[in-house]
C-alpha cells in the first residue's frame, strides 16, 4: 500500500509515469487489428501490373517450396505501392504465397518498418539516439513540431507529413539527421529542416545527403586521411615473392 | 566432453575397444537399430537412442525437468527456457527439451547453476504475470504455481511495480468455449503449435515482439476447430480457460471419475469432474491407443446438456397427455401392454444404448418370442452383413492411423464424425508423409488430400486405374481404407461395401505385415458396434409400416424416429434420458440414465470394449437402463436371470467375451470370407455422388440428444454462423 | 501380514519373508514417504521376528514343520469384515475399483500418479438445503485408499470382504526421440511454420 505522501514524493521526483487512459496510436503500438474506415478487409488491394512483374521477379529468387521467404519483400512492395500496409495487402500477400494469413500478420507486426496505419506522404523519421541527440536532434524535432504544428506520431491534416522518432539510423557521423521515406537528410540545422519541409510541401524533392556541404561522411574541407594516391600492387610485399 | 569420454574408454587399460560395442542393441538380427548412447543424469547412467533429448533421457531415469513450452505431442519450441540444466564442462546451461544427448554427457539437474537458471526464468515469468491467482480458474492446477513453488525463489525483487508496472494485454474473443485473459499469457506458444500442427487451423500466432508480444488471432476471429478445447488443457497458466466452466469450482473440491465418452464412436477416455452430484466439467484421460490426450469439443463441453430436458419420472399417456407416474404404475401399465402384444413387439435401439441394456432388452424380447430387435442406425445387411465382425469394425485400430502411408477415406467427413481419428491421420500426414485420398464430397479436413472422386464408382476405378493415387495405393506398404456410414447408408450401400472390400483385398496382397488390416469401417454413434456384436439387426426398415406390430420399444432412439413410421394403434415405449423426439411420440416413457450416471459397457468403432463409471446419480426417479428392463421383465412375467452388475456382465460374456475384456481390441479376421459372401450377392453401385450428413462445423455440434440439449453447443453453432458472415 | 501367514506354512523362513513385506499392509498412504519399497527395507530397522519362532531350537523347528504338514491349511484370507464394523450392505453390495489415478490434463505434474488407489462405486450426493454442502447417505463415499502396488490393494479388499475389479495401468508408451532439427527440415511436412 503506497501512502499519499509516498505518491506525492514520487511524483515530485518525476519517477511516476502519468496514467494514460488511451494508448498512443502510433502505427507500431497496436498489435491487434481494429477495423477502421480506411483499413478493413473490404477494401481491395491489388498489385499494379508493373508491381506484378516485380512480384514474379521476387518470387523467382527463392527455391520451390520456400516461396515463403518472399514475404518481407512482397510486403515491402505492397507498402511502397500503397503508402502504408493495409490489411488487404497482407491478405493479398498471403494469397500469393499460399500461406495462412496469420503468418503474414506475424511478420507484418514484428517489424516496425511495416506501417499498418495510414501515414502521410512523407514519413519524417527523426533519429533521437545518443549521437544525434548530443548534436541537437531535440531542436530538429521541435522545429518540425512547430513548423508543421503536429506532435510525434501525428500526421498533418493535409496528409503530407507524419512525424516519428526512431532509433539510430546509422548516420551518426552526420548527426543530427532525419530520414524522409528513403532519403537521409543529414548534418541538419533548424533552417535546413524548415527548408526541406517547405520544398517537400511544394512537391519538389530536396537534395538528400549532408546539408553542410561535405560529401557523405568525409570531413569538411580536405580529407584528413587517405590523402595520398593508393599504392599499386606489390606494396609492402617482399620483392622476391 | 566427447573426447575425454572416448579417450578414457580407449585408454585400453579397463575397456577394450571391442567392449565399446557392448552398448549395442538387444534385438539380434535387428541391424537397422542404431547403437544406444550412455549418458549420466544426476550420476544415474541410462542408455538412450541417439537423438534423444536431455529431457527425454531424464524422464527415462525418473527425473522430471520442469518446462512450460515443451509438450511431447507438439513440436519442440525451446522458448520458455525453464528446462535449462547444467551439463558438465559446459559454460552455459542447455535447454533440455531441444538438446540431443551426446555420449558420456553428465547432466546435473540439481546443481547450483541449474537451480539458479530455474529461479531466474521463474522470476522473469512472474515479472509480468498478473496477481490473478484468487480469480484465476487455473489456480490449484497451474503449472506456473507448481513450478514457482518447487523451483522459484521465495522472495520477489520486483520493485518496478511502483514505476512502470506490469504489462497488460487485451483479452481476445476467440469463441464461446475458450475464455482468454491474455495478460496471464507467458508466451509458451503451446496453443499456437497445437492449432497449427494438431488442429490444422493456423489462426493463432504471435503479433508484435518483445514485451509487446501478444498471442492471438490479430483480427477478430473465432478459433473454430472441433479440437479447440484442448488448448485449455495445454495452456500452462490461466490465459486460456474454459468459458462454460469459468468460476465454478476449484480443482481440490472436485471428485474425478474415469469414464468413457459416448457422443461419438471413438470412445475417448474422459475424466468426469463432479461436485455435489453435478457434473462440472469433462477432461480427457490419456489413452495412447484411442485419443492420446485430446478430446473433441462436443465431448468436452456438452455436459451442460445433461441437466436440461431430462426425463426424471416415468410417464404414461393418460387422455392423450403424458402424465408423470410412479414406477410401479408405469411398469404395470407397460407390462400389461407387452403381455397382450404376445410376440408382436419390436425394439429400436438408439446410438447411446449401452451393452448391458441392449443385452437385457434382447433377452426379454427373445423370451417373448420376437426377433425384431433393430438399431436405429442402418448398416448394409446384404452381402457380408454383420455376421463377420471385420465387416463393421475399424479393424486396424485408431492408433495405427498415424503409421499408415496411404489413407483412402470413402464417404466420410472424418473431421466431424471422429475428430480424434482425424487428428491421428493428420499426425501421420505431418510426421509420416501420409498420402490421403477422399472419395465423396470435398470437405475441409485440415490437411491436403487428393480428391479421387464423388461417387462410389471411383472405388472401382481405383482398382483398375492407373492415376497417381491409384498407383500410390497399390504400392503402399501400410494402406488404410476407411469407409464411413454415409457411404453405406445409401440404397446401394452393400455395393459400396463390396467395392471397398474387393479393393481392400487387392491391396492387402502388397502389405507385408500380416497384422495390418486394410479395410476399416467408421461408425458415428457409440452404441452401434455393441448392438451389432450382441445380435441386433442394423436399421429398422422391417419395423416400419409393419401393421402387425403392437408394441415398439425405443431404447434411446431419437434421431430419425417419426410417429408415422409405425401403425397408429401401436404402443410406443421410450426408455432414455432426454426428452427429445423419441419421448415426444411415446405412449409410455421410462427415464433412464445418461452415460455419466451408469456403469455401462460401450464398444467403440474399433471393437474395443470400455466401461463408463457412475460419476453422479441419475436425476429424479431415473434408473440405470438395464435395471429398468430387469424390473419390467418381472411385470411381464418373463423374469430375466440377472440381478446385479456382475451377473449381467456374465451374460454379456456368454454372448460375446470381448464385451467384458475392457480396454483390449479383439482383432477381427475372415476378410476373404466376408468378401466371398459379398460377392455372392454381387450388389452394384449407382453413380449418385456420396453426400455426407455433417458437412461443416455447425453440423458437428449437435448430433445427439445430449448435445442438442446443451446451451454451450448452441452457442458454438451461433458462433460458427457469425464467423461465416464475418469478413475474416 | 496376518493373511500371508495364514496362507503359508509357518516356518522361520516364511516368517522372515512375511516380515520384510510387512511394511506394506493396512496403512492408508505410503506413496508420500517410501515410494521405493526396496529403499525402505534398507532402512536400519530390526526385522520383526515372532519371538516363539525366532528363539526355537533346531529340533523344535523340524518338529513344528512336521506338525504343520500334518495339519490342513485353509487358503483363506483373514476376515476383517465380520468385525470391522462396516454394515453388511456396504460389504456385500459395494464394488471397489482399483486403479492408478490418471494424470490431470491441466497440469504437467506427475506426482499423483505413482500409486494405486481404490475407490467405491459412487452413490447419490445432493446439496444439503441448510448450508449448500454436499450430503450423501453413503458412509464409504470419501474412502479413497492409496497403495504402492496392485497386490496390496487387492489384499486389502479381500481382507475386508469387498468385491473388487481392477482397471489396469496402461503400459508405458515407448519413447520416441524428439528432435528440434525436424522443425527446419527442407521439404518435409514437419517443417514448422509457427514460432
Amino acid at each position: 500500500m503506497i501512502s499519499l505522501k509516498n505518491i506525492a514524493r514520487l511524483w515530485q521526483k518525476g519517477l511516476v509515469r502519468n496514467l494514460q487512459t488511451s494508448s498512443a496510436l502510433q502505427h507500431d503500438a497496436l498489435f491487434v487489428h481494429r477495423d477502421t474506415a480506411e483499413d478493413n478487409p473490404d477494401i481491395k488491394f491489388e498489385f499494379s501490373p508493373e508491381n506484378l512483374k516485380r512480384v514474379d521477379a521476387i518470387l523467382a529468387i527463392y527455391p520451390e517450396g520456400h516461396k515463403r521467404a518472399a514475404m518481407i519483400p512482397l510486403l515491402d512492395l505492397a507498402q511502397r505501392q500503397y503508402g502504408w500496409l493495409p490489411l488487404s495487402a497482407m491478405h493479398k500477400v498471403a494469397e500469393i504465397l499460399d500461406l495462412p494469413r496469420m503468418r503474414v500478420y506475424e511478420v507484418a507486426t514484428f517489424y516496425t518498418m511495416f506501417i499498418r496505419k495510414p501515414i502521410g506522404k512523407y514519413h519524417l523519421q527523426v533519429c533521437t539516439t545518443t549521437p544525434c541527440w548530443l548534436r541537437g536532434s531535440d531542436d530538429i524535432l521541435s522545429t518540425i513540431k512547430n513548423h508543421l504544428k503536429i506532435n510525434v506520431g501525428d500526421t498533418t491534416c493535409d496528409k503530407l507529413f507524419s512525424l516519428s522518432e526512431v532509433e539510430c539510423l546509422g548516420a551518426c557521423v552526420n548527426a543530427p539527421m532525419v530520414q524522409i521515406n528513403d532519403d537521409y537528410y543529414e548534418d541538419l540545422t533548424c533552417d535546413d529542416m524548415i527548408e526541406i519541409l517547405d520544398e517537400l510541401k511544394d512537391g519538389k524533392r530536396p537534395r538528400a545527403g549532408p546539408r553542410n556541404g561535405r560529401y557523405a561522411s568525409e570531413p569538411l574541407g580536405q580529407p584528413t586521411s587517405l590523402t595520398s594516391e593508393p599504392p599499386g600492387p606489390g606494396f609492402g610485399i617482399r620483392s622476391d615473392l | 566432453m566427447l573426447r575425454t569420454a572416448a579417450q578414457r574408454a580407449l585408454n585400453g587399460a579397463f575397456v577394450s575397444p571391442k567392449q565399446l560395442g557392448v552398448l549395442v542393441t538387444r534385438g539380434a538380427g535387428d541391424a537397422k537399430k542404431p547403437a544406444q548412447i550412455e549418458v549420466f543424469i544426476d550420476d544415474k547412467p541410462v542408455l538412450v537412442d541417439p537423438g534423444t533429448t536431455v529431457l527425454q533421457a531424464a524422464a527415462l531415469v525418473g527425473v522430471e525437468i520442469p518446462r512450460f513450452c515443451y509438450h511431447e505431442r507438439l513440436a519442440v519450441a525451446g522458448n520458455c527456457r525453464m528446462c535449462l540444466v547444467e551439463v558438465e564442462k559446459s559454460p552455459k546451461p542447455v535447454a533440455a527439451c531441444a538438446m540431443p544427448v551426446m555420449k558420456g554427457w553428465r547432466i546435473k539437474t540439481d546443481s547450483e547453476m541449474t537451480k539458479k537458471a530455474r529461479e531466474g526464468v521463474m522470476e522473469f515469468l512472474l515479472v509480468n504475470h498478473p496477481l490473478d491467482c484468487p480469480i484465476c480458474d487455473q489456480g490449484g492446477e497451474c503449472d506456473l504455481q507448481d513450478q514457482s513453488m518447487a523451483f522459484g525463489s521465495d522472495r520477489s525483487r520486483f520493485t518496478d511495480i511502483d514505476f512502470s508496472g506490469k504489462r497488460a494485454v487485451e483479452d481476445k474473443d476467440i469463441g464461446p468455449l475458450i475464455k482468454t485473459i491474455m495478460t496471464r499469457c507467458i508466451h509458451c506458444t503451446r496453443c499456437i503449435r497445437f492449432a497449427s500442427e494438431v488442429a490444422g487451423i493456423d489462426d493463432l500466432g504471435t503479433t508484435g515482439r518483445g514485451a509487446d508480444m501478444q498471442v492471438g488471432t490479430y483480427v477478430e476471429k473465432f478459433f473454430l476447430s472441433e479440437l479447440s478445447g484442448n488448448v485449455i488443457d495445454l495452456c500452462p497458466v490461466g490465459a486460456l480457460t474454459s468459458k462454460p466452466y469459468a468460476f465454478t469450482a476449484r480443482p481440490w473440491e472436485i471428485r474425478r471419475t474415469d469414464s468413457i465418452d459416448v457422443l461419438d464412436a471413438v470412445g475417448s477416455n474422459i475424466v468426469v469432474c463432479t461436485r455435489t452430484g453435478e457434473v462440472l466439467r469433462i477432461l480427457p484421460r490419456t489413452n495412447e491407443e484411442v485419443n492420446e490426450e485430446w478430446l473433441s469439443d462436443k465431448s468436452r463441453f456438452a455436459y451442460d446438456g445433461l441437466k436440461r430436458q431430462r426425463l426424471v419420472s416415468p410417464m404414461v399417456k393418460v387422455d392423450g397427455q403424458l402424465q408423470p407416474v410412479d414406477w410401479e404404475t408405469a411398469l404395470i401399465a407397460i407390462g400389461k401392454k407387452i403381455k397382450s402384444a404376445g410376440s408382436d413387439i419390436g425394439v429400436i435401439a438408439g446410438g447411446m444404448a449401452d451393452a448391458e441394456a441392449l443385452v437385457a432388452l434382447k433377452d426379454l424380447i427373445n423370451k417373448l418370442g420376437s426377433e425384431d430387435v433393430c438399431t436405429e442406425n442402418p448398416f448394409p445387411v446384404n452381402g457380408s452383413g454383420t455376421d463377420l465382425r471385420s465387416s463393421y469394425l475399424l479393424n486396424n485400430t485408431i492408433a495405427s492411423a498415424e503409421e499408415a502411408d496411404v489413407v483412402l477415406l470413402v464417404g466420410t467427413n472424418i473431421r466431424l464424425e471422429a475428430p480424434l481419428l482425424n487428428a491421428r491421420i493428420r499426425k501421420g500426414y505431418v510426421h509420416n508423409e501420409t498420402e490421403i485420398g477422399v472419395i465423396g464430397p470435398q470437405v475441409d479436413l485440415r490437411y491436403d488430400y487428393t480428391h479421387v472422386g464423388d461417387d462410389p464408382c471411383s472405388i472401382k476405378d481405383l482398382e483398375n486405374g492407373n492415376d497417381t493415387f491409384a498407383k500410390c495405393l497399390k504400392n503402399a506398404k501400410k494402406p488404410l481404407i476407411i469407409v464411413g456410414q454415409d457411404a453405406l447408408n445409401r440404397p446401394d450401400g452393400s455395393g459400396v461395401l463390396l467395392a471397398a472390400q474387393s479393393l481392400a483385398a487387392l491391396i492387402q496382397k502388397n502389405v507385408q505385415d500380416p497384422q495390418w488390416k486394410v479395410l476399416n469401417i467408421l461408425h458415428k454413434v457409440a452404441g452401434q458396434v455393441a448392438a451389432l456384436d450382441v445380435g441386433y439387426v442394423p436399421g429398422y426398415e422391417k419395423l416400419k409400416d409393419n401393421s402387425k406390430l403392437k408394441v415398439i420399444y425405443l431404447l434411446g432412439a431419437d434421431e430419425a424416429i417419426e410417429r408415422s413410421q409405425f401403425p397408429s394403434d401401436c404402443f410406443i415405449i421410450y426408455q432414455g434420458h432426454h426428452g427429445d423426439c423419441g419421448a415426444a411420440i411415446a405412449d409410455a416413457v421410462l427415464p433412464g440414465a445418461a452415460y455419466t450416471e451408469k456403469q455401462a459397457t460401450y464398444v467403440n468403432t474399433e471393437g474395443r470394449a470400455q466401461q463408463t463409471l457412475v460419476a453422479v446419480s441419475p436425476p429424479g426417479l431415473a434408473r440405470e437402463d438395464w435395471k429398468i428392463i430387469r424390473a419390467l421383465s418381472e411385470f411381464v412375467g418373463q423374469r430375466l436371470p440377472y440381478d446385479n452388475l456382475d451377473q449381467i456382465r456374465c451374460r454379456l460374456e456368454e454372448i460375446a467375451p470381448h464385451l467384458t475384456r475392457y480396454g483390449n481390441v479383439e482383432s477381427a479376421n475372415y476378410f476373404s470370407q466376408a468378401l466371398a459372401l459379398a460377392l455372392k450377392e454381387s450388389a452394384t453401385v449407382n453413380k449418385k455422388p456420396i453426400s455426407v450428413t455433417q458437412k461443416s462445423l455447425e453440423d458437428f455440434y449437435m448430433t445427439d440428444v445430449i448435445s442438442r440439449a446443451s446451451a454451450t453447443m448452441a452457442k458454438c453453432v451461433t458462433a460458427y454462423k457469425t464467423q461465416q458472415c464475418s469478413k475474416y | 501380514m496376518a493373511s500371508i501367514i495364514l496362507r503359508s506354512k509357518i516356518s522361520p523362513s516364511t516368517v522372515l519373508k512375511a516380515c520384510s513385506a510387512s511394511l506394506s499392509t493396512g496403512a492408508p498412504s505410503f506413496a508420500a514417504e517410501t515410494r521405493d519399497i526396496n529403499k525402505s527395507i534398507c532402512l536400519k530397522e530390526a526385522p520383526l521376528i515372532k519371538k516363539e519362532v525366532g528363539l526355537m531350537k533346531r529340533e523344535d523347528i523340524i518338529q513344528k514343520q512336521q506338525h504343520d504338514e500334518a495339519m490342513i491349511t485353509i487358503e483363506k484370507p483373514s476376515e476383517v469384515a465380520t468385525f470391522s464394523g462396516v454394515p453388511e450392505e456396504h460389504i456385500k453390495g459395494r464394488r471397489v475399483r482399483i486403479f492408478v489415478p490418471p494424470k490431470n490434463a491441466m497440469q504437467s505434474g506427475t506426482d499423483n500418479i505413482h500409486q494405486w488407489s481404490m475407490q467405491f462405486d459412487t452413490r447419490e450426493r445432493w446439496e444439503n438445503p441448510l448450508m449448500g454442502w454436499s450430503s450423501t447417505g453413503d458412509p464409504l463415499s470419501n474412502v479413497e485408499v492409496n497403495f504402492p502396488n496392485k497386490d496390496d490393494a487387492i489384499a486389502f479388499c479381500e481382507k475386508n470382504g469387498w468385491a473388487w475389479f481392477i482397471d489396469e495401468k496402461a503400459p508405458p508408451k515407448p519413447m520416441k526421440p524428439k528432435s528440434y532439427g525436424v522443425n527446419f527440415s527442407w521439404n518435409k511436412r514437419t517443417r514448422v511454420s509457427t514460432k
